[in-house]
């Protein structure tokens, strides 16, 4: 590249401003396809209502849903940011526990106290960020774990919730046919909500700055951004969905157990399904929690829930990374490949 | 009432003092030559006046509040802008992102408002401009030569319309001619109103550029005066002479 610009440069680079300020984007396939996509989801609950047979296939869309908005919330702090947070299942844990012991003490519905279980979990990250994000670095992850065992302990002994052995919840009064409808397409509503989020913090100024910290974060504070505020925020915030989430799965289940929330490796799930997806990507996550969760699925129907197929399921992964050392959308997108169904930003 | 004003400024590192009881001041509206020998502590002023580090002892003052133990973002805010001796950028942004990541809307109203603004893109396209790369402002900043990434540095720091500009060796990596474009930068700027300090090595630039010129060695200040009367202190020389 020349050091002085010619003149044609020039014009092509204001031709660029121009046309990315004023053109309004062409009706596009991708807007056209997502919407499909979510009403052939908020459609299929009719084959159920229909025939009865499709159980099975709510139970999995739903769990999909679920992993969809742990992957996509944690990402706003972990791959925005770069801070890789090994505690994000302490959100829905906390969600779960605060809606179940509104409805065992108060009779109040899950369905109605899910955003309030989603607030005490951000209020939650915003206390634990509070103390954790003023330091820069490692120390965070560190953090984090230590806060899935002190969270875990603290239900454990919660005699009054059951402690270690959990207690049960009583059933939504539905008939089997379609009990599952509710928590599907609260679900639904969960995870969508999650992306979008994500997707609006993926464009926005908030976003613009937690890149920047994920970058240089001496340079970011430089630069003029209050990068420990920024990373407080990012974290509550990444908060909020999986609060939500852990209350309607808490209701599902049918019961209330710290081992619903913090079983082995259940945070670190989430961490592998942004990275298989491509993490700072709107759609990385997305994806891999779909790929996750079918793969297990796969692997689980071929040789049963063994050992078999944890190692099927981390061979296949391991797989996919050699050949997308950034996730399948990062890794894409670096090669100028990535279809535009999957450019959300 | 100077601009920039550090009073008994001392910063140590374990047994190391890198700053020892620096005082100097920069007066509005001059362009402020800061020279010395490798490791006398001049970059560790940059760092200690942009709230990187925070001094041991010592007061800092900008526009006559003290600035000393604020954050470094508040510090920028209050129009001290700054480059890095060896430049840093958002690799993985593009250089219009860069650039604009630096504008001072981001206020807690501002967060939800669209990464990149119509005025703020007009403004960081005029800025690239201006230091000759608008033709890559859509390009990843990693895919920058040094060269450019040092004008990057630039057009960032000049995003948030500053009141000082701190320079640490802007000729370092850079070749004659470019460097020739960043002097004209600079004095442009200074014609607008804008006051700089310059940490930088080569000699002859610094002689051109700056008045006054402050020597540091060890820490400490050693002299303050124009380039003339600079180049003739014995003490300087010595400086110079007993690192060489
Ligand atoms: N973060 C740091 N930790 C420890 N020592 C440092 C640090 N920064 C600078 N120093 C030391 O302080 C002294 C002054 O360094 P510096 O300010 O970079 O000098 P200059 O920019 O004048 O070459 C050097 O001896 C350097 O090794
Ligand atoms: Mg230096």
């Amino acid at each position: 590249m020349p050091e002085n610009p010619s003149r044609d440069e020039i014009v092509k680079a204001r031709k660029e401003v121009y046309l990315g300020s004023v053109v309004a984007p062409r009706v596009e396939s991708r807007k056209l396809f997502l919407f499909s996509l979510l009403c052939a989801l908020a459609l299929f609950p009719l084959l159920q209502v229909a025939s009865g047979r499709f159980n099975y296939w709510l139970h999995m869309l739903l769990f999909t849903f679920l992993n969809v908005t742990m992957a996509a919330s944690w990402n706003i702090i972990g791959g925005y940011a770069g801070y890789i947070s090994l505690g994000h299942n302490v959100f829905s844990g906390i969600g779960g526990y605060v809606a179940g012991a509104l409805l065992i003490f108060y009779g109040l519905s899950p369905f109605l106290t899910a955003p309030l279980a989603g607030v005490v979990a951000c209020l939650f990250g915003l206390l634990f960020g509070l103390i954790t994000l003023r330091t820069r670095g490692s120390a965070f992850i560190i953090a984090t774990i230590a806060l899935v065992l002190l969270t875990k302990l603290g239900l454990d002994n919660w005699e009054l919730l059951g402690g270690t052995n959990g207690v049960s919840l009583p059933l939504l009064p539905l008939p089997a046919r379609f009990v599952k409808l509710p928590f599907y397409y609260g679900m639904l509503l969960t995870a969508v909500g999650a992306v979008y989020l994500s997707y609006r913090i993926r464009h926005s100024k908030f976003g613009l700055g937690l890149r920047a910290i994920a970058q240089d974060e001496t340079k970011a504070e430089v630069a003029g951004i209050p990068t420990s505020l920024y990373k407080i925020l990012a974290f509550a915030i990444s908060g909020f969905f999986p609060g939500m989430a852990g209350a309607l799965w808490a209701y599902y289940l049918t019961y209330l157990r710290p081992t619903i929330y913090f079983a082995i490796l259940g945070a670190a799930e989430i961490v592998l399904m942004v990275l298989l997806g491509g993490r700072g990507t709107v759609a990385g996550p997305v994806l891999g929690a779909v790929l996750l969760v079918a793969m297990n699925e796969f692997f689980v129907a071929r040789f049963g829930s063994t050992e078999l197929n944890i190692a099927g399921t981390g061979l296949l992964m391991l797989i996919i990374l050699i050949f997308f050392p950034e996730g399948i959308v990062g890794t894409l997108r670096d090669r100028k490949k990535l279809p535009r169904l999957l450019d959300w930003g | 009432m100077a601009l920039l004003e550090l009073n008994e400024v001392t910063k140590r590192f374990g047994g190391l003092t890198a700053v020892d009881r620096c005082s100097f001041t920069v007066e509005a509206g001059t362009i402020t030559g800061l020279i010395g020998p490798n490791g006398a502590g001049k970059t560790t002023v940059f760092n200690l006046i942009s709230g990187l580090l925070k001094p041991d002892v010592g007061k800092i003052l900008f526009a006559g509040e003290e600035v000393n133990g604020k954050p470094p973002h508040l510090i920028t805010r209050k129009g001290i802008a700054r480059t890095f001796q060896i430049a840093r950028e958002f690799e993985e942004m593009t250089v219009l992102e860069n650039v604009i990541t630096h504008s001072p809307t981001r206020g807690l109203p501002d967060l939800l408002k669209r990464s990149v603004l119509k005025e703020e893109r007009e403004k960081a396209i005029a800025l690239l401009e201006f230091v000759g790369i608008a033709h890559l402002a859509y390009e990843e900043a990693r895919k920058l030569s040094y060269g450019q990434k040092k004008l990057l540095e630039l057009a960032c720091a000049l995003m948030a319309d500053p009141k000082l500009i701190l320079l640490d060796e802007p000729a370092g990596g850079v070749n004659p001619r470019l460097l020739e474009r960043i002097v004209e930068h600079i004095e442009t700027l200074h014609r607008q109103g804008t006051t700089f300090l310059i940490i930088e090595h080569k000699m002859d630039l610094v002689m051109g550029l700056c008045h006054p010129v402050i020597v540091m060695a060890y820490g400490k200040v050693l002299a303050k005066g124009s380039p003339e009367e600079i180049q003739e202190d014995p003490r300087v020389l010595d400086a110079y002479l007993g690192a060489a």
